[in-house]
């Protein structure tokens, strides 16, 4: 057994092993082995051509892994907290998706970008953000979440692989809280699949990263009044697994999307409108959105009212299946 | 045609205090004996504080806290240099530029231990909240020096910086406006030898810190952080620049993280004791104090004194935390606009719901009444 944190470690190690071109940079990431330990011994691996500390500059660890990139190398870049990723936005935008188009397929960028995300592990300001949506929206680049060792390690692998710029978070209350078995050989979980995490008759829930175990425990709690739901682990937020969704849908008629960010504007919203595209008939009902309030992010002692719980994602199922007028 | 030199930049240190507290006459501050004296009870009671804090930490009654153990001098002393009309911009680290400016004590506890109603700064204060991602406050400290400036008034403003923050490109930037506009902006780097894991050696390659501020036209100086004296003058003669017209001033003060990074930290993974032993030598208020005593500003009894008092004020202060009600939640919707949305105000009726669906099934207690303004 082992634990989400454990997977991405191993990853990145296999990943490392496997090609000489995979190096790492980010902050703390090399003697500290990172500030949640994720890279965790593999400077003392690899030694300090493969794994490097580099000065306090989130753009300018951006803008390297371009560079690096670019001359044949496989950057995986650690931005130490997700919070503080907004500075990298400028190099993502401009210049991560756009760079195959603009030079005719001749420059590409295999890059990874790595950032933890998420909340509810009592941390001070702006380290607990979900901020996928504004790197969803960018075109050209993948966008991934683990929600299991086993993925996380798959998906880690599959992103360092891929020949476009990854950028893969890192849903860190998941760390150390959740384990599961973890193939010791070398594998990829392919991009753009999702995964069912628990089946379910009477409505889909559609969730990535932690709050797939929210829903989980939202499933055991709506099963005790009789209602089954069926969730799937996106795994992969950009390019979505728009079969596999629409598919899980069809099958219970409704869905509710669960995530961390605020509902306006979010990653939630594009796949509610997916669904309303693709699978209309099937739907009984409208599909509901369980996501933060549409305010600054508060502090720890009432982020737990902030981001939605398992109560919360009931709530959003009851609605859906409250919705009598809906029915066809 | 010969090479020939266009530009020579010097970089000056400054030091005043010896460690056994004698000092350099030639180079000391002017300054009264009450402000000394206030130096030195404001850095004690930090020092009280920070020993608290870190102690309520470990006791789960504080979250994550980044500790300020031999910064003191770095952080008060620049701040009692000033007017209230002045900005100040300190980092996350930086308390103790607050309390300098008389914010109580329990509004940064309530802050680290996760409450929005933390950090309440005195009203006639021009302090602005810290940025918790590195650096981003340097660019509105140049914007905030440069809105007095268009005013016309004499304020300045103080921007505290780390040794890391001064590799981001928004230290680039603001020098840049401030050196061309003449900007009365005083970036004040705290050099404190370690940005999380990384030495200062391994953040820049230049000699000094000071160094950088000669591309942007700013005077620049290095001065020995650990010293109160020193940088005492240092900041004076800076600010008296700024409220003079005369432009931006880069300072770098050596000094020195005792402590981890945060508490969910562990420097022992990438730092040797020695390193921290040796630092621990030039303790800031040590120094002070064999000074103060060696100058007969203080004696045993008054230094006691000082300390005794410290306590009980931090004391006092960590009581007063505690007895604030636990937040209401709903105090989360409280000013984040002028006007609410119809959304946000959607959204805030249906966490009231949430409340009282949780408080019938016993699983939150009874709230406090909600505080802030809303909608």
């Amino acid at each position: 057994m082992k634990n989400l944190l454990q997977g991405i470690n191993e990853g990145l190690k296999q990943a490392m092993e496997a090609d000489e071109r995979v190096i790492l940079l980010g902050e703390d990431i090399g003697k500290n082995g990172g500030v949640f330990r994720v890279t965790d011994g593999l400077q003392k691996t690899f030694g300090p051509k493969r794994v490097y500390d580099t000065p306090l500059a989130e753009l300018g660890i951006a803008g390297a892994a371009v560079g690096l990139a670019l001359t044949g190398l496989r950057p995986v870049a650690e931005i130490q907290f997700s919070g503080f990723s907004p500075p990298i936005l400028d190099q993502v935008i401009c210049h991560f998706g756009r760079m195959r188009n603009r030079t005719g397929g001749r420059n590409t960028l295999p890059l990874v970008i790595r950032l933890p995300q998420g909340g509810l592990i009592h941390a001070p300001e702006h380290h607990s953000e979900a901020p996928e949506a504004y790197y969803c929206h960018t075109t050209g680049i993948k966008v991934v979440m683990p929600s299991t060792p086993e993925d996380a390690k798959g998906l880690m692998i599959a992103a360092i692989e891929d020949p476009d710029p990854v950028i893969y978070f890192e849903p860190k209350r998941l760390y150390r809280l959740i384990k599961g078995e973890v193939p010791a050989e070398k594998y990829s979980t392919p991009l753009g699949k999702c995964r069912i995490a628990r089946e379910g008759t009477d409505c889909t829930v559609i969730t990535w990263g932690a709050m797939v175990h929210t829903s989980l425990k939202a499933a055991q709690e709506l099963e005790k009044d009789g209602i089954s739901i069926e969730i799937v682990d996106l795994r992969t937020l950009t390019p979505i697994d728009i079969e596999g969704v629409i598919a899980s849908v069809k099958k219970t008629g409704r869905a509710v999307v669960a995530h961390e960010a605020p509902n306006t504007g979010s990653w939630a919203a594009e796949v509610s409108s997916l669904v309303h595209e693709r699978a209309f008939d099937a739907l009984k009902a409208p599909v509901e959105r369980v996501g933060s309030w549409d305010i600054r992010q508060p502090l720890f002692k009432t982020e737990h009212f902030y981001i939605p719980d398992a109560h919360r994602v009931v709530r959003g199922v009851n609605k859906t299946l409250s919705r009598v007028g809906a029915v066809r | 045609m010969p090479f020939t030199t266009v530009a020579e930049h010097k970089t000056e240190h400054l030091s005043v205090l010896s460690a056994d507290g004698s000092f350099d006459a030639s180079v000391a501050p002017d300054i009264s004996k009450e402000k000394l004296l206030e130096m030195y009870t404001v850095m004690t009671r930090i020092r009280v504080f920070d020993e608290r804090a870190i102690k309520l930490q470990r006791q789960g009654r504080l979250g994550t806290y980044p500790q300020i153990l031999g910064q003191e001098a770095t952080q008060c002393v620049p701040a009692l240099c000033l007017e209230p009309k002045d900005w100040i911009l300190p980092t996350y680290r930086g308390q103790g530029s607050y309390f300098a400016r008389g914010m109580q004590m329990r509004y940064s506890l309530m802050y680290w231990g996760g409450d929005d109603r933390g950090v309440q700064y005195p009203k006639e204060n021009n302090d602005l909240m810290f940025s918790i991602p590195v650096g981003a406050h340097m660019t509105q400290a140049m914007g905030l020096a440069w809105g007095e400036k268009l005013k016309g008034t004499k304020n300045v403003a103080v921007c505290w910086i780390g040794d890391g923050a001064s590799s981001k490109g928004d230290f680039h930037e603001a020098m840049t406006f401030a050196g061309v506009h003449k900007l009365p902006l005083i970036m004040f780097i705290e050099n404190n030898g370690w940005a999380i894991s990384l030495s200062r050696k391994e953040q820049c390659a230049a000699e000094t810190l000071a160094q950088k501020g000669h591309g942007y036209g700013a005077h620049s100086i290095q001065v020995d952080g650990n010293d109160p004296l020193a940088v005492y003058k240092v900041v004076s003669e800076a600010v008296a620049r700024g409220r003079a017209g005369e432009g931006p001033t880069v300072i770098e003060a050596l000094t020195y993280r005792i402590s981890n990074h945060t508490t969910a930290d562990d420097a022992s993974r990438y730092r040797s004791n020695e390193e921290v032993e040796e630092w621990k030598k030039k303790d800031p208020l040590d120094r002070f104090r064999k000074h103060l005593l060696k100058t007969g500003i203080l004696d045993d009894a008054g230094i006691e004194t000082i300390q005794k008092e410290a306590e009980e004020y931090v004391v006092g202060e960590v009581k007063a935390y505690e007895a604030f009600d636990k937040p209401n939640p709903l105090n989360m919707f409280a000013n984040n606009s002028e006007k609410a949305p119809w959304h946000v105000i959607e959204q805030r009726a249906e966490l009231e719901e949430i409340l009282k669906e949780k408080q019938i099934r016993n699983e939150i207690p009874e709230l406090p009444a909600a505080e802030g303004r809303f909608p």
